[in-house]
């Protein structure tokens, strides 16, 4: 009863700053140790952010009319957060499959947008914004590199449009930072079934022989899908009576020009080394999404400069051998082979997680900067947003995250958090339990 | 087809005709297992027994004797564990396909079998007796016209321990010679045990669809046998007054049966099974055994007869080159064969098991594995003959060249698990078998036809 009471208080206050000249984009946060993550932290200093972008930073900034102050004593700001792999928005409860908008079925399906099907009510949204991040790449496809359902049998190769998303906004149009960041795509791979799951699924397993065959059509498969993607677009700038729209192949106009990346979750080295040569071949852009293993593939990703975005670093080695570490160190082993990298979770209800999948490697090798740079500077940067997102920028979008301290540390908490230069609410169903709990 | 009638007649006519001649093979080595091995003597055979063995033997005037310069003469091998001479076993089952769907020819259904125990519907629990074929028998399956007895016998196998192929409890073994006229020439004894393999039935089959629910099933049926043998005890004390207990074709089945088989092939499933096995009350062997090499003193300890599967595992043909093999598997390929000669070393009984070993070449292959893995020769003749009639109880009559002992035997030129040894004959039942060059030598590889995948192992464990 009370806690509403003063929460109406509180928004009666708060009304008249509205109406009185106070944009609620606009905000001068003070007292505070500046990490901008591109540039040295500025300690107990300013942050100005006008109509949602920052304005100024500095040590000595004045108040603005316009932009009310939060004073920041004591925290630290950062640029918000970035989870470069999810699916939120998409899946609410995975095994209900009403609340479930991924995995179209078939080979080729680049039309599809994962922004239009963002759900801007999704539960999963203030829930992965309680951990600091404040964008998220939202996918079409679920399931990292391996078993996932976009990775079974003759399944979809390329699964749709992944969209950048504001982890706030009432519609999806007000979510959308860039609708058409990647094309999302699923290797083709050689996946042996193991026996025992073989025998499970009642089935036998498939001999390499075989298995070998239909990944080489596959490959070919998606060449030929390109291809006929380039000479469509010639086609339709030719124009002429003949030339018939076809979405599938409007919607990879973007990545034959080099505009837009595809977004290639290839697990295994080999995958890896084919995308490459696919990529090469195909003169396109891609994005290694998912590694499992770094295998000879360092010097080859450094080399064509494609960039990497890891998926959890909390979950067991590719092979029973590996060491234990092996998927905590190998963020690392791609930072020290000179590829850039950022981080993913590649789910909907984990996505919260992703600065302790990062804080997992750094504990394991990765330096703290890059730990830190992967989830903010370079996925932006990976995403084609450098310019906008991820640090603390003058001109650049106010993602901004208030904390009491370092926002890879579990025990961290969030106070504030800024989009666009808008306040957001850190009640999430989690805070609402837990609020709930505590008066039992 | 025709033809294959024809020859099996010509085969079975050249059988009858040989039987009433006594048989001698004389001046060869003779290796009789239960005792010394006589470098020089003789072997008479009469009757389809042994009638004398010795240095100095008796030779009746009119015996076809055999100069056995140059050779050595074996009792007749024994496959410890087997499908041999079960009609449409020659496919492996499968691990898990689901009730229904096309898989492995079913074992024909003996007289008793009611045709709806062959197609059970979905079970739900114990009570509907999942996958219980515990009252088949392979003594009324068994058939001489399976046509991997011939390679059986070309790798010196004169016997088996056949048991039916299908369900979690597998039937009633018999020990069988691997040659006869008829069906029943072949049975030694019946039945010989019960044989368990822990499988599912595949996902949408029923119960029980968990190495746990096999565990618990074949538990719970021991626990029916117990009080099940009870009821009839008081019922035969004291028939009139006394209400008849059921008659239970399941558990008469396990209630015949003298002993019960039970697979452990990972160090693992060797720990739950010897565990396990005290609980059912009935004396048991342990299958399988890969990974022993781990566990040798506990084996020692549990003080149980074991069976080795000579289906040594290996790298899987047609394997991704992505996929490398971890460290315990490479272990287990390299170390499983050198399991015999641990046993041996710690005088654990043991006997060999042929697992879908199926041709004459690899069974020799097999068998020359374990002995350069550490068995001694001596004790791997031992491990094919005579240890495995005494686990069955069957030693007065199999497994060693002595008086009284039915004519099994094994001759070869050159010592068995020699590379260039040759299997020159083969007695059974007294009756000779001269094994072709071609079926020592194994069917003719086709192009392909080895590339393919492992099929899934039998069972689950």
């Amino acid at each position: 009863m009370w806690p509403g009471i003063f929460r109406l208080i509180v928004a009666a206050c708060l009304l008249p700053m509205g109406l009185f000249g106070a944009a609620e984009n606009s905000v001068l946060i003070t007292n505070v140790t500046i990490h901008p993550v591109t540039a040295p932290e500025i300690q107990n200093g300013s942050v100005l952010v006008i109509d949602g972008k920052i304005a100024e930073l500095g040590t000595s900034i004045a108040a603005r009319e316009g932009a009310r102050t939060v004073d920041g004593r004591g925290l630290h700001l950062y640029p918000g957060l970035i989870n470069a792999a999810t699916n939120v928005g998409l899946s609410e409860i995975s095994s209900l499959r009403d609340t479930v908008d991924l995995d179209e079925i078939g080979p080729f399906n680049p039309e599809l947008r994962a922004q239009i099907a963002y759900n801007p009510s999704s539960e999963h949204i203030a829930v992965t914004r309680a951990s600091g991040i404040t964008a998220v790449i939202s996918l079409p496809g679920s399931g990292a590199s391996g078993f996932g359902l976009a990775s079974q049998g003759p399944g979809t190769i390329i699964t749709g449009q992944g969209a950048l998303m504001h982890l706030e906004g009432w519609t999806w149009e007000e979510a959308a930072v860039k609708p058409s960041a990647v094309v999302d795509m699923m290797f083709p791979q050689i996946q042996t079934v193991p026996r025992q799951i073989a025998s499970f699924l009642g089935t036998e397993p498939r001999g390499y022989t075989e298995l070998e065959k239909e990944y080489k059509q596959r490959l070919e498969q998606l060449s030929d899908f390109v291809e006929r993607a380039r000479r469509y677009e010639k086609a339709k700038a030719a124009g002429g009576p003949e030339f018939r729209a076809d979405a599938k192949l409007e919607a990879m106009i973007p990545v034959i020009d080099g505009k837009t990346p595809l977004f290639v979750r290839a697990g295994k080295e080999r995958a890896i080394k084919d995308a490459v040569a696919f990529a090469d071949k195909q003169k396109v852009k891609i994005i290694i999404a998912d590694p499992r293993e770094i295998g000879s593939t360092g010097p080859l990703l450094k080399s064509h400069n494609i960039p990497v975005v890891l998926g959890k670093t909390f979950q067991l080695p590719l092979r029973d051998d590996d060491p234990y570490d092996a998927p905590y160190t190998l963020p690392n082993d791609f930072f020290k082979a000179g590829v850039k990298i950022c981080f993913g979770t590649f789910d909907v209800e984990f996505a919260r997680n992703v600065p302790f999948e990062a804080a997992q490697a750094a504990a394991f090798g990765l330096p703290r900067d890059e730990a830190l740079k992967g989830l903010t500077i370079n996925s932006a940067q990976i995403l084609g947003v450098g310019d906008q997102l991820g640090s603390i920028e003058r001109g650049k979008v106010a993602d901004l995250i208030l904390t009491d301290g370092d926002p890879l540390e579990a025990k961290t908490n969030i106070k504030q958090m800024f989009i666009a230069g808008r306040e957001v609410s850190l009640e999430s169903r989690h805070t609402r339990e837990w609020e709930k709990w505590e008066k039992r | 087809m025709k033809h294959v009638y024809v020859l099996a007649v010509a085969a079975l006519s050249a059988y009858a005709a040989d039987l009433p001649t006594p048989i001698a093979i004389r001046d060869a080595r003779v290796v009789t297992v239960s005792g010394a091995e006589i470098p020089k003597g003789a072997v008479l055979l009469r009757g389809g027994l042994i009638q004398d063995v010795g240095p100095n033997v008796s030779i009746p005037a009119g015996a076809w004797v055999i100069d056995g310069t140059g050779l050595t003469v074996y009792p007749g091998f024994i496959d410890a564990l087997s499908t041999w001479g079960i009609p449409g076993a020659a496919e492996p089952a499968g691990g898990g396909r689901p009730a229904g769907a096309p898989g492995p020819a079913p074992v024909t259904p003996s007289p008793q079998t009611p045709p709806a125990q062959a197609q059970a519907p979905r079970s739900h629990g114990p009570e509907d007796r999942p996958q219980t074929y515990s009252f088949e028998r392979a003594a009324d399956l068994v058939s001489p016209t399976d046509r991997r007895l011939e390679a059986a016998r070309a790798a010196g196998f004169t016997t088996a321990a056949t048991f039916p192929n299908r369900g979690i409890f597998e039937g009633l073994g018999a020990m069988v010679n691997l040659a006869g006229e008829r069906s029943r020439d072949m049975v030694i004894a019946e039945p010989i045990g019960q044989q368990i393999v822990f499988r599912t039935g595949g996902f949408f089959s029923g119960f029980p669809n968990s190495l746990m629910g096999n565990i618990a099933y074949v538990r719970q049926l021991y626990l029916d046998l117990d009080h099940y043998k009870q009821a009839h005890q008081i019922y035969d004390a004291h028939v009139s007054g006394t209400r008849r207990p059921e008659y239970d074709h399941d558990l008469e089945g396990l209630a015949r049966s003298p002993r019960v088989l039970l697979p452990a092939m990972e160090a693992q499933q060797i720990d739950r099974i010897l565990s396990f096995g005290p609980e059912l009350k009935t004396p048991f062997i342990v299958y399988g055994l890969h990974e022993a090499y781990r566990r040798i003193d506990e084996l020692k300890r549990a003080n149980v007869p074991v069976l080795v599967s000579l289906k040594w595992p290996e790298k899987p043909k047609d394997q991704d080159p992505a996929d490398v093999p971890n460290y315990r598997e490479l272990e287990m390929w390299d170390r499983a064969p050198g399991v015999p000669g641990l046993l041996a070393k710690a005088q654990v009984k043991f006997g060999f098991y042929s697992d879908r070993v199926d041709t004459a070449p690899d069974l020799k292959k097999a068998l020359k594995k374990a002995v350069d893995g550490g068995l001694s020769r001596a004790d791997a003749i031992r491990a094919l003959t005579l240890s495995v009639a005494e686990m069955y109880g069957l030693s007065d009559r199999l497994g060693s060249i002595d008086k009284g002992k039915i004519a099994n035997l094994v001759v070869m030129k050159g010592d068995a698990f020699d590379d260039k040894t040759t299997v020159e004959y083969v007695f059974i039942d007294g009756v000779q078998f001269k094994p072709s060059k071609e079926t020592q030598k194994g069917p003719e590889k086709k192009e392909g036809a080895t590339t393919g995948p492992q099929k899934p192992e039998r069972g689950i464990n």
